[in-house]
């Protein structure tokens, strides 16, 4: 115990270069667990997007691609796939349930999505979690009723009986609004932390309704356009969609109706199974995320080492200090000891207020971080991953107070009781 | 047991690839005995000191202590050997400015049971001890042994430093050049309380200096370059 409060009351006197070392040590540690907590719930966030579907089916293209598509609302369809193409499979004796998709219109850089209430039924995300309604109700019969995602709700500052209008195509700037056709929000659904937030829901009858009157791309013109109220009436089954999901009755039957969707003679189609492409996708990003990791524990690293240099700096100076020490009785290993106790006090005090920053970072910051980037940073305890980085942290110190308690320990077995400066 | 403390006999030390700088045929001091060693820097007084102390290792010829043949032991057994029978006082900056004044004081005792043990017997506990040994030496004030030990004067840290070296009563103090840092007054002062304090404790006090005006305070005053016959002849 004396040889600690030894170590302690000689670090207390040299306070400036301690407190210097500890905060270095500190800032690291903070950076490598945020780090770390970011890239786990980044990681959790990504795999929870999308729960409990088997297969996502398409037009052929690439599966991250149609991943992309029809879960994160990022890039386009190559192409759509017909509407009996989706009852043909919707109606498949291994088949659950089945939800339609139609994408390609947009409203102020948020994605708006067709579908039906299948949807609300049978979506899911994180683990198996539905989706639920904040306020009001899922579009009903009426075409022109919209669902909103909570972030589209609160950013745009859209609230029950708003009206809104729709542009075609998804670029955030659109130059052709659906704006004879208003659409009113009827509800809006609770954060769920996945691209649904940014997404506008209507019914695939109001998606049809919106492009009942279009040729060729473009909007018609004087006797051909056909208003809000006599859309209404027509018929206003959708002939085409840009995907749809599958639950199925069995997980088994998942790869044989996957190949069954992907030899299917009606059209090209692509079915995939969503948590590998989920993995796919992840796999692309993880280069970057093991960059940042790798990044940080060097800066970790940077931190140990300026410990080691101020007690390496250290170690002239205190020669008396040491001479002292072994004229009063300390022994050699006694001096390392004190040495060692040095370094890991230092580190520890460096982890625990690193600790002690990341925890105020994160309850500084985490409503603006799940507001804007929808990742919630948890208040948690440590895992036990990040025990082990803070225990390999305290490991790694004891180690490189090994490298002055050796100096020192050579060094007083050399001065002995002589004094030198 | 015999009634010397210190006996060496055929010393001889030399650095590596220097000539032989100590070779002391005999040398014996009596326990209880103040001896007044003179030397001047350079002529092996710390040297001596080592080899006393254990930290340094005879060429040949035996250095004994309380009968004990330190070249025999090994080097921890004679690290504790040391710290249990003999106390030092140095020059200057004895102590470690961190502690406070009774924290230095207490230091041997943390290292050595013997001299904690003895320390308990005689007054109850260690902290009693450098308390009262302190009081002795002219340091009672508590307010003062609870401060920073580099916020006391020089005088007043010489007799930190020689409470430390008694604490506990080992055989043997051992003072290089304690009061070279003193002024002639408070260097008379310092010595009559270590005398004092030695005689009390039964300590024998071997003196190391080159100031020749305090050999008469001493029961026996050597030159070192009497002793050693591997001193110039210029130093004799």
């Amino acid at each position: 115990m004396h040889l600690i409060r030894i170590a302690l009351a000689s670090l207390a006197n040299r306070r400036f270069t301690a407190l210097l070392t500890v905060f270095a040590i500190a800032l690291s540690v903070c950076l490598l667990l945020a780090v770390e907590r970011v890239r786990t719930e980044a990681r959790a966030s990504f795999a929870n997007t999308i729960s409990g579907t088997d297969l996502i089916v398409g037009a052929r293209s690439g599966s991250v691609n149609l991943l992309l598509y029809s879960v994160f609302r990022i890039g386009n369809a190559t192409n759509n796939i017909r509407w009996d193409s989706f009852e043909h499979f919707a109606e498949h004796r291994q088949v659950k349930w089945a939800i339609p998709i139609s994408l390609g219109d947009s409203h102020r850089g948020y994605r708006v999505m067709g579908t039906d209430a299948r949807y609300f039924e049978h979506y899911r995300y994180a683990r198996s979690q539905p989706l639920k309604l904040a306020q009001g109700r899922a579009f009903g019969d009426d075409p022109f009723e919209v669902t909103l995602g909570a972030e589209v709700a609160q950013a745009l500052g859209y609230s029950l009986g708003d009206k809104l209008v729709l542009a075609h195509g998804v670029a955030t700037i659109s130059l052709l609004k659906h704006d004879d056709k208003p659409f009113t929000v009827v509800g809006i659904l609770a954060r769920t932390g996945t691209p649904v937030d940014r997404t506008l829901h209507i019914s695939l009858a109001g998606m049809e309704a919106l492009h009942i009157d279009w040729q060729n791309g473009m909007p018609a013109r004087g006797a051909g356009k056909v208003s809000a109220e006599q859309a209404r009436a027509m018929d206003l089954q959708p002939k085409q969609i840009t995907a749809f999901m599958l639950g199925l009755n069995s997980k088994i039957a998942t790869f044989s109706l996957q190949r069954e969707i992907n030899e299917y003679r009606g059209e090209p189609l692509l079915a995939i199974l969503p948590g590998v492409a989920l993995q796919e996708l992840w796999s692309l990003m993880s280069t970057a995320e093991k960059a940042l990791f790798v990044v940080s524990l060097f800066v970790v690293l940077t931190g140990l080492i300026g410990m080691l240099t101020a007690i390496l700096t250290s170690l002239n100076e205190r020669r008396r200090e040491m001479a002292i020490l072994r004229s009063v009785g300390a022994r050699p290993w006694h001096i390392a000891s004190l040495l060692i106790v040095e370094a890991f006090a230092l580190a520890l005090a460096g982890v625990l207020l690193g600790l002690a920053l990341l925890y105020l970072g994160i309850a500084a910051s985490q409503g603006y971080v799940q507001a804007n980037y929808g990742l919630y940073l948890p208040l948690a305890l440590p895992s036990r991953y990040e025990w082990t980085l803070l225990g390999a942290i305290l490991g790694a110190a004891l180690l490189m107070g090994a490298v002055p308690a050796w100096r020192a320990y050579r060094q007083s077995l050399a001065d002995g009781l002589s004094i030198r400066l | 047991m015999s009634t010397a403390l210190i006996t060496l006999s055929d010393l001889q030390f030399a650095w590596p690839g220097q000539p032989t700088l100590l070779d002391i045929p005999e040398f014996t001091l009596e326990r209880g005995q103040s001896l007044f060693l003179k030397g001047p820097s350079g002529s092996g007084k710390t040297t001596l000191l080592g080899l006393l102390g254990g930290v340094q290792q005879a060429a040949s010829g035996r250095v004994s202590l309380l009968g004990e043949d330190l070249g025999r032991l090994s080097s921890s057994a004679r690290d504790r050997f040391r710290v249990d029978h003999t106390g030092y006082i140095f020059q200057q900056f004895n102590l470690l400015p961190f502690l406070s004044v009774r924290e230095n004081v207490e230091l041997p005792c943390r290292f050595s049971r013997l001299r904690s043990t003895r320390a308990c017997e005689r007054h109850g506990s260690v902290a009693a001890a450098a308390a009262a040994l302190l009081s002795h030496l002219g340091l009672a004030d508590e307010a003062l042994q609870a401060r920073r030990a580099d916020s006391l004067s020089i005088g007043q840290q010489q007799r930190v430093a020689a409470a430390r070296a008694l604490i506990g009563q080992p055989e043997l103090v051992i003072a290089d050049e304690p009061t070279s840092a003193l002024d002639t007054d408070a260097r008379e002062a310092f010595l009559h309380l270590l005398f004092t304090e030695c005689r009390a404790a039964g300590a024998s006090l071997l003196f190391v200096s080159h100031d020749q005006s305090l050999a008469h305070l001493f029961d026996r005053s050597l030159s070192l370059a009497e002793l050693n016959r591997a001193a110039t002849p210029a130093e004799v």
